[in-house]
């Protein structure tokens, strides 16, 4: 039975102090920083979540709590393992009854994140399908809000600026933005089915703790920083420990300061910015949204002032030493000469393209009229730098690397 | 156990040190004296027998020594396969008997009998024997269903005659023999209490172009076949390197990745010459000769001793080359291989299992460990298909549209492997396939940033090896054989790896090419293994017949030397026999390799259809 391997079952209850939410997607980025900062806020958290590799959900939890400095508040979370694809989330009847009452709301994080096609089946089922289970939790636990988490990107690209509006169907960059699209229509749909207020969070990408720098996953930005220091350390190696033959060849040279020229032009369809937020930010926006939802409201959750592609390039190659990145508008890549690096670079970026050279804008005014008082910190390379900084002090997560893509 | 015992019961009984493969020379003892108890494989057994008190200091034994200069021949050759220093054996043996000597003991010497004079009426005085020491390296081998058997005589005949008048005499004295080629076949098979037939000095080979054979005796090894018709621009289907052909045809009718384009059985060879196990001769082209061209399911009894084998020559062109193509399934593995099968694409073709794969490439057990786990933990292997073909099969596969390793990337790998291990940036390459399972391979620019990341280097690919034996392995890995996937399956010479790390035990059979049925048998054999606690692995998968059967073996694995081991593997592999019995039963298409043993010569369509 799932019971005997949840933490604190059916413990917390609306009269311990703070306010109690259900949480789903805690293991996951925006999700543990979310718990963690619900936490932080005197409240009491339900995780419903998994086990994975053989650890348990309760395991996984406390893993994190540490890794947030929070050990101390175990007592303030249960960790209740489900299936979000199951009736009564794969619960017992009495389980599930002592999940309820959830007065203060339901935050739905976990999602399926993958961009690939490959993945349309587990997108579908977790992103779209498992809305059913969860909504009928908020219905069957009295949730004062349905909190669901979804994305900027289901925005349409528009010269105009991007409300915060029902999104429809259009063409895609990827299953995940059309999942998230469906999912958002569900959501309104299941949630006026059921009487049970609810909100739509877009985050446009997110990244690390502005402040410290910290971040538990290291995709979406990250990834291509990582993937250029990862070029740039073979050619580096290859210079240093082999004799540079290779590098010369393809016209790579470390020059007397250390910076490796490293001639590498990104073919990007159009000028364009990258949308990024801290994930402090939007952890100080979803407390706003949590402490008075306004139902059925859509929160974009955005920068103002996104840096260009071209900024980003730059910010690059300072952090990484490295010269030579050229973007390149509107050309046909596959129609172009590339080198070895340029290649593999170019055929990494092709899914995040449409994100790495955006044009959209989005209006935030829901947002800001909650968070009057909270603007959305700048990515400086000042903080651009400390992210990096703190990614590679811990290795990116030495995970296998395998990017979940999160927009 | 001290170290020289510890290497001596390692030894695998690959044979290993009896053919040249890496042109570094071969035992010169083992050369000029023939019986197995003179090459490096007898003198590691010996050792352990007398360290065990099995056999005494005798007259032969003493021989055995002083016919050893210590020249360490043997260690090139057996470090390169399993990683043991055989020398140490070598010098450890030497002492012993010299200490012996020295404490003035006895050096004994059996006495003859009656029936050892008229054997070597027949076969001369140095080619028969009832020496201990002899015996003892003709008494088992590391196979968990072997038992010890040491037999009465070991006899080496020189010619089909002396064969046959030795196999008359042993049948009129009632002692039973066994034939034996160089025992690699792992089974446990060509041991016998009576008298043992070791054919090694019979190695004549005689090309006879104009009708594409090659006649060979029955101590012409495999690889020192291939290399001949090399030579002359031929290939021929021929296994592992140092088993003897017309042993190899006996035992499981050559089983080979080429075995998908030049057949099996029977499609190897075009005549046979035997005695009969009365000693009376017959040829396989003869019209009423036993019919060896049927086969029988339920087994047969040893027709006798080939004393020469037609060999069939098949044309090679200048333009083969090799592929390896990556899946992360068993099922899309298979499913590949038959497309190419079907369509005839290929000369060879084989699914390889990781643990093959890494085992072959690598040239230390570290490594190999490590190469397996980036195969399938970082990249998500979970094999790969080896194909061989001409430019025009090449440009088939690559049109089909899959990635591929090919063979400029394939070197790079095998002379980078310590690089790739710890390589980082196989992460980025691993997201690249999240769309398309090693897209990355279509990647223009992959190889060139692999040559780059991965600095392919012979000189720090043999850094694990001795520091005394770099130097020729070096100088191996710089040669293109070693890395070229043609010649690399052609003479094999790295195949016996897979059981360097543990001795092996392949179950090996013959079924329809259908990734259903061969996910159930080989599902089925490693849960068997599992539960046991058995080391256990896909090893490969060739088609034959235009993709309508394959050829699959299945490994499990053990420490020779425990005791545990080795029972539970009996105990497992009675249950995978039963299994493979049932399922054959059930399928009524599954041939199993025990009941082919002694049928190898058979038609193939009798084998496979009938
Ligand atoms: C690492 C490794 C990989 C292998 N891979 C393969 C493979 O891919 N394909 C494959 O087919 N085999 C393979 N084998 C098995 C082995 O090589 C074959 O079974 C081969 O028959 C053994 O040849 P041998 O000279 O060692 O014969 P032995 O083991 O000495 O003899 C095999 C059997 O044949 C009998 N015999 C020997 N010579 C004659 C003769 N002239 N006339 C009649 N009977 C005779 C013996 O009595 C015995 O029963 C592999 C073995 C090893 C160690
Ligand atoms: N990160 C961003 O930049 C970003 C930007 C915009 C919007 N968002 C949205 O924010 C939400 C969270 O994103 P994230 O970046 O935090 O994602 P993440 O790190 O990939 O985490 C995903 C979470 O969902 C859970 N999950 C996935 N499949 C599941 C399943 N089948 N059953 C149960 N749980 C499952 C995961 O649980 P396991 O740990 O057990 O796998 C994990 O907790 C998503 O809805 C995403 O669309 C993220
Ligand atoms: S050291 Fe002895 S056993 Fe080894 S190859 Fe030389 S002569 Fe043979």
């Amino acid at each position: 039975m799932r019971e005997a391997s949840d933490r604190g079952a059916g413990t917390l209850n609306e009269t311990d102090g703070g306010r109690l939410f259900a949480l789903t997607g805690a293991t996951g980025f925006l999700g543990s920083h979310l718990m963690a900062g619900l936490i932080r806020a005197g409240h009491r958290v339900v995780v419903l979540g998994r086990s994975r590799n053989g650890t348990g959900l309760a395991d996984r939890v406390d893993a994190l709590l540490d890794w947030f400095g929070l050990e101390s508040c175990r007592e303030r979370i249960d960790a209740v393992e489900v299936d979000l694809l199951e009736p009564r989330l794969g619960l017992s009847r009495r389980r599930y009854d002592t999940l309820c009452p959830l007065t203060a709301g339901i935050i739905h994080c976990a999602s399926d994140t993958r961009f690939s096609e490959r993945c349309r089946r587990e997108s579908m089922d977790i992103n779209v399908a498992a809305l059913h289970g969860i909504v009928t939790l908020a219905r069957d636990a009295g949730a004062g809000c349905f909190h669901y988490v979804s994305t900027a990107y289901v925005c349409p690209t528009s010269p105009s600026l991007c409300a915060e509006v029902p999104a429809g169907p259009r063409a895609f960059a990827n299953v995940y933005e059309e999942m998230k699209t469906l999912a958002e229509a569900e959501v309104a749909a299941l949630c006026s089915r059921h009487a049970v207020p609810y909100t739509i969070v877009r985050p446009s990408i997110v990244y690390g703790d502005s402040a410290t720098g910290r971040s538990n996953r290291f995709n979406a930005l990250y990834y291509h920083v990582r993937a250029l220091q990862l070029i740039r350390d073979i050619y580096l190696n290859d210079i240093e420990h082999h004799g540079g033959l290779r590098s010369r060849g393809a016209g790579i040279h470390l020059d007397d300061e250390g910076t490796l020229h490293l001639p590498l032009r990104i073919f990007i369809p159009r000028r364009g910015q990258v949308n990024l937020i801290p994930v402090d930010h939007f952890v100080a926006v979803m407390a706003e949204i949590l402490g008075d939802p306004r139902t059925g409201t859509i929160y974009h959750v955005t920068s103002d002032a996104p840096r260009t592609t071209e900024e980003l390039a730059g910010y690059c190659e300072r952090f990484l030493r490295i010269r030579g990145i050229e973007l390149v508008c509107g050309e046909e890549m596959d129609r172009t000469v590339q080198n070895p690096a340029e290649e593999v670079f170019n055929k990494l970026v092709k899914p995040y393209l449409p994100y790495l050279a955006d044009t959209r804008r989005f209006d935030r005014r829901n947002t800001a009229k909650l968070t009057a008082g909270l603007s959305t910190p700048e990515m400086t390379y000042a903080v651009f730098e400390r992210c990096m900084r703190y990614a590679v002090s811990v290795n990116w997560g030495s995970t296998n690397g395998r990017p979940p893509g999160a927009m | 156990m001290d170290e020289a015992l510890r290497i001596a019961v390692n030894c695998r009984h690959y044979a290993m040190c009896k053919i040249d493969f890496l042109g570094t020379g071969v035992c010169p003892s083992g050369l000029a004296h023939h019986y197995v108890s003179f090459y490096p494989e007898g003198r590691m057994d010996l050792y352990a027998a007398l360290a065990k008190h099995r056999v005494p200091v005798t007259e032969e034994c003493v021989r055995i020594v002083e016919s050893c200069d210590l020249c360490g021949r043997c260690d090139k050759q057996c470090c390169f396969i399993t990683g043991l220093r055989p020398t140490r054996v070598m010098e450890a043996l030497r002492s012993l008997v010299a200490a012996h000597l020295a404490a003035g003991r006895p050096v004994e010497r059996p006495a003859g009998d009656l029936l050892l004079a008229r054997i070597r009426d027949i076969v001369g005085e140095r080619w028969a024997t009832n020496d201990p020491a002899i015996r003892a390296t003709y008494a088992h081998d590391p196979s968990p269903l072997a038992l010890f058997r040491m037999p009465r005589y070991v006899i080496l005949p020189g010619t089909r005659e002396e064969v046959s008048s030795v196999v008359r005499l042993l049948r009129d004295a009632g002692v039973p023999w066994a034939a034996r080629g160089n025992a690699t076949n792992l089974m446990g098979f060509g041991f016998s209490e009576g008298a043992v037939l070791d054919l090694n000095r019979m190695k004549e080979m005689e090309f006879d172009e104009k009708n594409w054979c090659v006649k060979i005796g029955p101590g012409v090894t495999a690889f020192d076949l291939q290399r001949e018709a090399a030579g002359r621009g031929y290939r021929v289907n021929v296994a592992e390197p140092a088993a003897l052909v017309c042993a190899s045809m006996m035992c499981a009718g050559i089983v080979s990745l080429f075995s998908t384009a030049y057949g099996a059985s029977a499609d190897s060879h075009v005549d046979a010459e035997f005695v009969a196990t009365d000693g009376s001769f017959f040829s396989l082209n003869e019209k009423n000769a036993p019919n060896l061209y049927a086969f029988d399911r339920a087994g047969a009894e040893s027709p006798g001793i080939c004393c020469s084998l037609k060999v069939k020559l098949h044309p090679v062109t200048t333009d083969e080359g090799g592929v390896l193509v990556p899946f992360d399934s068993l099922e899309k593995a298979i499913d590949f291989s038959r497309e190419c099968a079907v369509r005839r694409i290929g000369i060879a073709i084989g699914v390889l299992g990781t643990e093959y794969l890494s085992s072959f490439m690598s040239p230390s057990v570290r490594l190999a460990l490590e190469i397996r786990d980036v195969l399938t933990g970082k990249l998500g292997m979970a094999c790969a298909v080896l194909v061989l073909g001409d430019a025009y099969a090449l440009g088939s596969i690559r049109a089909m549209g899959h990635p591929l390793i090919d063979q400029r990337l394939f070197t790079t790998l095998s002379l980078g492997l310590p690089s790739l291990a710890g390589a980082q940036w196989l992460d980025l390459v691993a997201a690249l396939g999240e769309d398309e399972p090693f897209s990355y391979l279509k990647i223009g620019g992959f190889a060139d940033l692999a040559e780059t990341a991965l600095c392919p280097s012979p000189s720090r690919l043999v850094q694990d090896f001795d520091p005394d034996l770099r130097q020729v392995y070096e100088e191996a890995y710089s040669r293109p054989d070693l890395t070229d996937l043609v010649w690399l399956n052609m003479f094999r010479i790295t195949s016996s790896r897979v059981g360097r790390e543990k001795h092996f035990l392949p179950f090996l059979m013959y079924l329809p090419l259908d990734h259903g049925l061969v996910s159930e048998v080989s599902g089925g054999l490693q849960a068997i293994a599992g539960a046991k606690g058995l080391k256990n692995a896909l090893g490969f998968i060739t088609p034959v017949d235009s993709g309508k059967r394959c050829i699959l073996e299945y490994d499990y694995f053990l420490d020779q030397n425990d005791e545990g081991e080795i029972e539970r593997m009996r105990q497992a592999a009675a249950e995978a026999g039963a299994l493979i019995d049932d399922l054959s039963d059930r399928t009524g298409t599954i041939r199993w390799m025990r009941y082919i043993f002694q049928q190898g010569y058979c038609r193939k369509e009798n084998l496979l259809y009938a």
